[in-house]
């Protein structure tokens, strides 16, 4: 489906409350704020905001469609919506498979905003937060079937942190491994790079907006592990140290492997080739 | 088997019923299911791209591929492939497929300065040949040259070896694999007397460390890679070394990630000689029944001209000799290199270095060692292959499962074609050379021609000198690849035949050393490709080829595996594959054209026949008649071919061949191949094939029949079943970054694209993943040129300048004295940047090591 | 051209003999489903003016064994068998 499909697909009611956002402008959306808080915008969700974009109703507030960022963005990805989108008119977005956000050390387009609409307070482009990569797709994402491709890997602009590969081992084939790709939030900016990289022919790597893409733990709920690397120790009283009842030649671990037992010495007085034994008479030894 | 629409209908309506009844009917939902593949007719072919050699599945429809799968039952990739693997079909059905010949002409006749033009394959014959002729006699045997390829099909680079060495009786052939094995085919040759590797990929499921010395298995052969990585993912105490220059992917999976300063790998390799001895680890047993011990001639120079500078400062410019010593004064040898000179030499920490020299010395760990261009491509490649085989001697790791010293090869049929059917200018088929008369000699009988045609190196048989049509004595005929971009220049060479490769784009010093030569109005230069490329823009004539599954094709990968194909579709237009080229072409020129009077007295029924005649239509070649080509489920391929010259042509040629490995008296065993039609059945086969079997590991008792009873291992390439431990020490770098031109440049790949991208970045989806090439550099060496990621910066060497993007965030993290780029983009060309340094021994050019400088541009 | 499928019921343990008196008939198939007494039927002709496959459908319901029958899918298209051999040679 082309994206010109996709934008027409949104419905009325939505395009009409964007008219009416734009119309009113801050007034409406500080009332607005209550209910609309933290939740997704009504635009299609492959539209991205350029880099530093506030939350979305405030930067609807802020935005005063004035396009110096679209006309500062030096690869000329972002567009400005037009009367009938599905995006406020006159605001700016982009979309990550046909032009995603090249990432640009000085970031032209924040540079530009004369509203904060873009957050100045944002300098290093790789803080942004303009989407979230979600590997939508394991079933036709050939990684996951073992064939080497990485190619969103490899062009993520912050290398090996956003994306990771996890390497597996491929049951199927028995000897070779998966390079599943994994994306880490907390170092995504949501560039899009990916997306237009993948090599299908609809990109089971997308950007969508981060309230879109992301789950959420249980409030209650910390990984164990991780809290306990983040404390650089045990959380409670260490564990004491064990001792077991154990026969001669074996140990145990407890932190690692369990039970070890360990072998005989693998070296044994004969060649593995009986030719040698047969070989080599023993008469002649005194 | 095609669905009729009537039974599609049918299908619908069975399935229908079944849906709503919850009957599952098996047979009705596949075809359901396989609606979008009806009549699709599938078959298997070798890989296009690199040596790894990974089996795929094609789909024909139409005469067309449109669809294409890893073969599941494929020993080397289980139905596995990369990022190119997936798109090949698409290599074939890019928008500018050349399906004419090419003339640059202007007014209706050919000019070097004119445009190119349609014209018949008969016009486009008759010029070349015209030329070639002219050429021969002029000039003599070095006055034609051909540049083939470690990608042409096995019976193309055989035919392509008998047409230039027994038709025009000239070695001037050589092949691109020039570029790329020569240095592992040289150290093959000193160490073992003969060629490729002993082991095969076995090796990486049994290994339980692997040494990575300059190769970057995981872009340049990812499904060995991914092999790899499986092993050290599930197998306990296994691990990883990785060497190289600048840090890339390979190192996301190292234990022991080794950055080494830029020909620095010698002393690091001799300092773990040095330590295996000191430590008394080495195999006492193994040396003394299976290892001579020798010491090579040294400062050898850069395979420069002569007159360059450091030609002229080396002591032994080009000498390869090397000499017996005892174990103890190769003891004395290697022990200038302690641990301390070879961290003050490569800059690796003593600890890293210490790991790597343990594990090759713990008699318990088994140990394979990879290396492809990093070790290849290097001034000193051929010791530096040598040097890693010693410490696999030394302590006997080699030959049996998981002890594997292992060249891989970058190109699909480096090893089963160039290598193997002698398209070197020195070789002749299955490892025989034309510095042997005897050689020679039999590769004559078995040619059927008179004795004295194959021009021996020196142009000596018999010790009289070989007559030529020049009117001259034969002389000195051998001519290597980067040799013949100079004689072109020097106009010693007229006519050049390129083939399956694109050397322009691929040849070191391009300004300097391959356009002067190619531009010359007093050379005509021939490019025969599937694509317009930077090779077939510097041509006088283009011919349009047939590729890959176009034709009927053999490869054989780096593990010495033989695999077939049938010709699945037919190449567009005019195209014609190179094998048509190179015997039609024959037909062009008469055995009086090249052959002079005395040669021709000796066989006077050769006399007014054309090489095609002689060569061709020998009683051998075109033994086998016309037949149908078909497959075990009655599928029917075309072999475009075997109905043009009316007899099974790719048969012929492989059983000629095969004599090579199969008649008595041949002078040098191990090389048997099975019969031709066995290879259209299996999954490839790993030669030696001797009564049917395969040879995993060559040289040890039990793994291969060649060896005899109860001596365990014998290295039977050399006479006295011993191979070759030789000495070579640290030398260093042919250019060395100074103060003006400051950053070492290393050049190579990427996984997206094939070598010179002609294939892959005509493919959108991989031309949108990886565009263009850009260079490589660390944020503070960019920072430091007042350059950031992204910026255009200038890359200057003292032979010419390009222009690309910065990247220092990107998947190779270099040094702060090093940049790297890729070679693949015909957009940016690195080679104008390249030093023509090559190996001495091997003539292989070093193409990552000279010194750039960097601008904004 | 006429090409319908239908389900037709049998008792469990008759599947197998009902399925051949079907096939006696002309144009009739059975697919599958004998085992579960769900038969998996096509019914096809060759094209006539005047389709003998609703005679045929009728026909079935009367054949010894079989409890009901249900139509599921009918294709009528305009090509005659002639057309369609063209197209697939």
């Amino acid at each position: 489906m082309s994206d010109t499909d996709k934008k027409h697909e949104m419905n009325r009611r939505q395009f009409l409350g964007n008219m009416l956002k734009t119309a009113c402008g801050v007034g409406l959306v500080g009332v607005g704020l209550g209910i609309y808080s933290n939740r997704a915008s009504s635009m299609p969700a492959h539209y991205i905001r350029p880099p530093g974009a506030l939350p979305e109703e405030d930067f609807l507030g802020a935005c005063i469609r004035c396009g110096l960022c679209v006309r500062d963005c030096p690869y000329d990805i972002l567009f400005l919506g037009e009367v009938g989108d599905d995006v406020a008119t006159g605001t700016p977005y982009f979309v990550a498979r046909s032009g995603p956000c090249e990432m640009c050390e000085d970031i032209p387009c924040i540079v530009a905003c004369p509203t904060n609409a873009l957050d100045h307070g944002l300098t290093d482009i790789e803080e942004s937060r303009m989407g979230l990569a979600v590997v939508v797709d394991q079933e036709t994402c050939i990684a996951f079937h073992g064939l080497r491709c990485e190619v969103c890997f490899n062009v993520c602009p912050i290398r090996g942190r956003a994306i990771s590969l996890n390497m597996q081992h491929n049951v199927r084939s028995g000897k070779h491994a998966l390079f599943i790709p994994v994306v880490h939030s907390d170092a995504c900016t949501g560039c899009g790079l990916c997306e237009r990289a993948c090599i299908l022919e609809e990109a089971a790597i997308k950007v969508f907006p981060t309230d879109l893409a992301k789950g959420e733990l249980g409030k209650h709920y910390r990984l164990g592990w991780k809290e306990k690397e983040k404390a650089g120790g045990a959380l409670v009283t260490p564990d004491v140290e064990h001792k077991y009842n154990l026969p001669e030649g074996v140990r145990y671990d407890l932190q690692g492997e369990g039970l070890i037992i360990e072998g005989k010495p693998e070296e044994t007085p004969f060649s593995s080739n009986p030719l040698d034994s047969l070989n080599s008479s023993f008469m002649d030894n005194k | 088997m095609k669905l009729t629409r009537r039974e599609f209908i049918k299908s619908n309506a069975v399935a229908a019923a079944a849906s709503v009844a919850g009957v599952t009917l098996p047979t009705i939902t596949t075809a359901a299911a396989a609606e979008g593949d009806d009549g699709i007719r599938w078959d298997k072919a070798a890989c296009r791209y690199c040596g790894t050699g990974c089996s795929v599945l094609m789909g024909v429809r139409d005469g067309k591929v449109v669809a294409s799968q890893g073969d599941p039952d494929a020993p080397v990739n289980k139905g596995l492939q990369c990022i190119k693997g997936y798109f090949l079909p698409k290599i074939l059905y890019g928008a500018d497929r050349l399906t004419q010949p090419m003339l640059r002409k202007t007014n209706g006749k050919y000019d070097k300065n004119g445009k190119f033009e349609a014209v018949s394959w008969d016009e486009a014959f008759k010029t070349m040949a015209e030329k070639w002729v002219a050429a021969r006699k002029a000039k003599g045997a070095k006055g034609v040259g051909m540049f083939g390829s470690g990608q042409w099909t096995v019976w193309e680079g055989y035919a392509a070896a008998k047409l230039m060495k027994a038709g025009f009786r000239s070695n001037s052939l050589d092949p691109n694999a020039r570029h790329c094995m020569a240095s592992a085919v040289g150290a093959f040759m000193r160490a073992f007397r003969i060629d490729e590797p002993m082991g095969c990929y076995d090796d990486l499921e049994h290994a339980d460390v692997f040494v990575l010395w300059g190769a970057n298995m995981a872009e340049m052969h990812p499904i060995l890679w991914s092999r790899l990585t499986d092993t050290r993912l599930t197998k306990k105490g296994c691990e990883v070394h990785v060497l190289s220059t600048y840090e890339h992917r390979c190192f996301e999976l190292a234990d022991n990630p080794i950055i080494f300063k830029p020909q620095s790998d010698l002393a690091i390799a001799n300092y773990i000689a040095n330590y295996i001895i000191q430590t008394k680890s080495y195999n006492k047993d193994f040396i003394g029944k299976h290892v001579n011990f020798n010491k090579t001639t040294t400062d050898i120079g850069y395979g420069l001209r002569p007159e360059h500078p450091l030609q002229k400062a080396a002591k032994n410019p080009n000498k390869g000799k090397f000499n017996k010593i005892a174990f103890d004064e190769f003891a004395k040898l290697v022990s200038e290199y302690t641990v301390e000179k070879a961290s003050k030499i490569s800059g690796v920490s003593k600890k890293k270095l210490e790991r790597l020299a343990k594990v090759y010395a713990d008699p318990k760990k088994k140990v394979s060692s990879y290396w492809t261009m990093g070790m290849n491509q290097h001034t000193r490649g051929v010791w530096m292959n040598g040097l890693v085989y010693n410490i696999h001697l030394l302590m006997g790791k080699i030959s049996e499962p998981g002890n594997s010293p292992f060249s891989l090869t970058g190109q699909p049929s480096a090893c089963g074609t160039a290598r193997e059917v002698g398209t070197f200018t020195h070789r002749l088929p299955a490892d025989l050379v034309v510095k042997k008369d005897a050689h020679c000699k039999f590769a004559e009988k078995v040619w059927k021609l008179p004795a004295g045609t194959i021009p021996r190196h020196n142009g000596m048989s018999d010790k009289a000198a070989q007559s030529d049509i020049s009117g001259k004595p034969m002389g000195k005929t051998l001519i290597h690849a980067v040799a013949m971009h100079r004689a072109l220049k020097d106009r010693k060479m007229n006519c050049f035949w390129v083939m399956c490769n694109n050397n322009m784009q691929a040849a070191a010093n391009m300004n300097e050393e391959s356009l002067p030569g190619w531009r010359d109005p007093a050379n005509f230069i021939t490019v025969t490709d599937p694509y317009p490329t930077v090779s077939a823009q510097a041509a006088d004539l283009v011919l349009p080829t047939s590729m890959w599954i176009e034709k009927e094709g053999a490869y054989g990968n780096a593990e010495r595996r033989t695999q077939f194909w049938r010709q699945q579709v037919q190449g567009p237009g005019e195209s014609r594959s190179d094998l048509w080229q190179l015997m039609e072409f024959a037909k062009y020129v008469k055995v009086e054209d090249v052959w002079p009077e005395d040669l021709i007295a000796k066989k006077p029924e050769y006399a007014g026949k054309t090489l095609y005649d002689v060569l061709f239509e020998n009683g051998v070649v075109n033994k086998f008649p016309k037949q149908k080509v078909t497959d075990d489920r009655g599928n029917e391929y075309g072999n475009d071919e075997m109905d043009y010259f009316g007899y099974y042509v790719q048969k012929g040629l492989f059983e000629e061949y095969r004599l090579f490995n199969s008649v008595p008296g041949i002078p040098k065993k191990g090389h048997e191949m099975a019969e031709f039609e066995v290879y259209h059945k299996a999954r490839g086969l790993r030669w030696p094939v001797i009564d049917g079997k395969e040879t995993l590991w060559r040289f040890r008792e039990g793994y291969d029949p060649h060896v005899e009873k109860g001596s365990e291992v014998q290295f039977y390439g050399a006479k006295d079943n011993k191979a070759n431990i030789i000495f070579g020490p640290y030398e260093p770098a042919a250019e060395m970054p100074d103060k003006e031109y400051n950053l070492w440049l290393c050049t190579g790949r990427v996984l997206e694209h094939w070598h010179s991208g002609s294939m892959t970045r005509r493919v959108p989806e991989l031309y949108r993943a990886v565009p263009d090439a850009v260079v490589f550099m660390s944020k503070k060496a960019a920072k430091k040129r007042k350059l950031r990621n992204g910026s255009m910066a200038k890359i200057i060497s003292r032979r010419g300048e390009i222009v690309c993007r910065v990247d220092t965030k990107g998947r190779n993290k270099v040094p702060d004295d090093l940049v790297f780029i890729p070679w693949f983009d015909a957009g940016r060309l690195v080679n104008k940047l390249t030093l023509d340094a090559t190996d001495p021994l091997s003539k292989e050019t070093d193409y990552k090591k000279c010194a750039v400088k960097i601008v904004k541009a | 051209m006429n090409i319908c499928s239908l389900v037709v019921h049998t008792q469990p343990e008759k599947g197998a003999i009902v399925s051949q008196r079907l096939e006696k008939f002309t144009g009739v198939e059975v697919h599958g489903g004998t085992d579960v007494g769900k038969l998996i039927v096509t019914i096809e002709d060759e094209g006539e003016e005047i389709s003998p496959v609703s005679d045929t459908m009728n026909a079935l319901r009367d054949v010894e064994g079989v409890v009901s029958t249900v139509l599921i899918y009918h294709y009528g298209g305009e090509e005659s068998m002639e057309e369609m051999k063209r197209e697939v040679n």
